[in-house]
């Protein structure tokens, strides 16, 4: 079982709204006229967006391995790039070596200014609307909204409503404050971002510090939606394309198992290796562990039985692993004041 | 390979192929099957189908697999073409 602090931000996300600062989301404002020109030529994803439009996308090294998670953010004609990479890449530096002959931009590192509070949670759109406004309501997923005290992103990684709430930093206490106060009838808990990294598991999102640290490409790791197919330039292009020619014999799957395992655990299929343990963490809702494990061909499908790791059985999975209480909530009919306690998030 | 172990393969993979192939021409996305992996999101970030793709979609996998998927199936299998695979495979196979 996680902590007793990880497990109450956990419950909370998964079935009221918790709060987060989240110290490791960066934000880059990029401006000028050859804003969407460099992004077309950084980014793998088709970056043609409308105004207000967010599009999730991953930064390739020139091997096809992903080194940064991003979304690419359009506001008129300038865009966001916002994201999750190590603090020791440079992404100045980076994009500056694969600008080609385009000049007419800046960038502005908001992390520099500004700082991130983020709700997630099946309600995390009412507390939302209550404290920000109902405008609030009207956000798609993969949309972002300007405000007076920054902007709004609506994306997350918990498989719940998520909202990155950007503010500068001399506010981050007054909104801080606004937030707890609005929360507490919502029963709002601050959490941290093991609670976070727990549910981007269960929904099978990628993270780079644990499945992101393998040097595997989009292939391997089922992120190939991250890409447009069509699009043959960009960093990491050439390796891509020589992947998908020659194919690929391995792919991470989703796997529960009854007992803790560590990361680099063999899995075996009687004595036959099979692959290994690259995350895994306790379900709270499952009540089993759950897990990506890096599998062959042809063993890399859900579904499977008869594998074991440590000795102990292991079963793959389809992703995500737990019905999501957000896909049940309809904001049109729904409240967290008149929720159904019975109707907690079931197992898949 | 135990025999068992091997069918169930061959069912997923045959399963997959079928689902992969109504998907693509259905809802004539511009995909080739070795781009579509098996845990990719059918909506929001992933593929971004919307509510009448849903419908279409669910339309096409009834009549050409000749199953019947209620509205609360649908919702939780058309989260990802492998849970639409798992729903394929109970109702065609598992309790047969």
């Amino acid at each position: 079982m996680p902590e007793e602090k990880v497990y109450e931000g956990y419950l909370a996300i998964r079935n009221s709204v918790a709060l987060e600062e989240e110290t490791d989301l960066h934000c880059f404002l990029i401006k000028g006229k050859d804003t969407f020109k460099l992004l077309d030529q950084i980014c793998p994803c088709n970056v043609f967006l409308q105004n207000g439009q967010m599009r999730h996308t991953l930064l390739l090294d020139e091997n096809a391995v992903p080194f940064a998670d991003v979304y690419v953010c359009r506001k008129w004609e300038d865009a966001y790039l916002l994201g999750y990479w190590s603090s020791s890449v440079n992404m100045v530096d980076w994009i500056k070596q694969h600008q080609g002959d385009l000049s007419d931009y800046s960038i502005i590192d908001l992390n520099e200014s500004h700082i991130f509070l983020t709700l997630n949670g099946p309600y995390a759109w009412e507390l939302c609307a209550t404290a920000i406004g109902p405008e609030i309501l009207g956000m798609p997923y993969l949309s972002i909204m300007s405000q007076d005290f920054g902007m709004v992103f609506r994306a997350g990684i918990t498989g719940e409503y998520g909202y990155h709430l950007m503010f500068p930093e001399e506010q981050k206490k007054e909104w801080t404050e606004i937030l707890l106060e609005a929360g507490k009838p919502f029963d709002l808990v601050v959490n941290d971002s093991s609670a976070r990294a727990q549910c981007s598991l269960e929904n099978f999102f990628f993270d780079l510090t644990r499945e992101g640290q393998h040097l595997l490409t989009p292939p391997e790791l089922q992120l190939q939606w991250r890409l447009a197919r069509q699009k043959s330039k960009y960093p990491g292009s050439e390796a891509m394309q020589s992947i998908r020619e020659k194919g690929w014999d391995r792919r991470i799957t989703c796997f529960i198992t009854n007992k803790p395992a560590t990361v680099n655990d063999e899995i075996f299929c009687e004595k036959e290796s099979l692959g290994k343990v690259l995350s895994i963490g306790y379900s709270p809702l499952r009540k089993e562990f759950i897990g990506k494990a890096l599998i062959r061909k042809p063993y890399w499908h859900a579904g499977l039985s008869g594998f074991h790791v440590n000795n102990q059985e292991l079963i793959t999975i389809s992703a995500p692993a737990i019905d999501n209480r957000s896909i049940h909530v309809n904001l049109n009919l729904d409240s967290y004041f008149t929720r159904n306690e019975n109707q907690d998030e079931t197992v898949r | 390979m135990k025999t068992d172990l091997k069918k169930r393969i061959e069912l997923r993979e045959s399963t997959m192929n079928d689902v992969v192939e109504i998907l693509i021409s259905a809802l004539n996305l511009e995909y080739s099957p070795g781009d579509l992996d098996p845990d990719t999101p059918l909506f929001g970030s992933g593929l971004g189908l919307d509510s009448v793709d849903a419908v279409v979609l669910i339309v096409e996998l009834e009549a050409k697999l000749n199953i019947s998927i209620s509205e609360e199936e649908g919702i939780q299998a058309l989260r990802t073409i492998n849970s639409l695979v798992d729903l394929i495979i109970s109702k065609k196979y598992d309790n047969a």
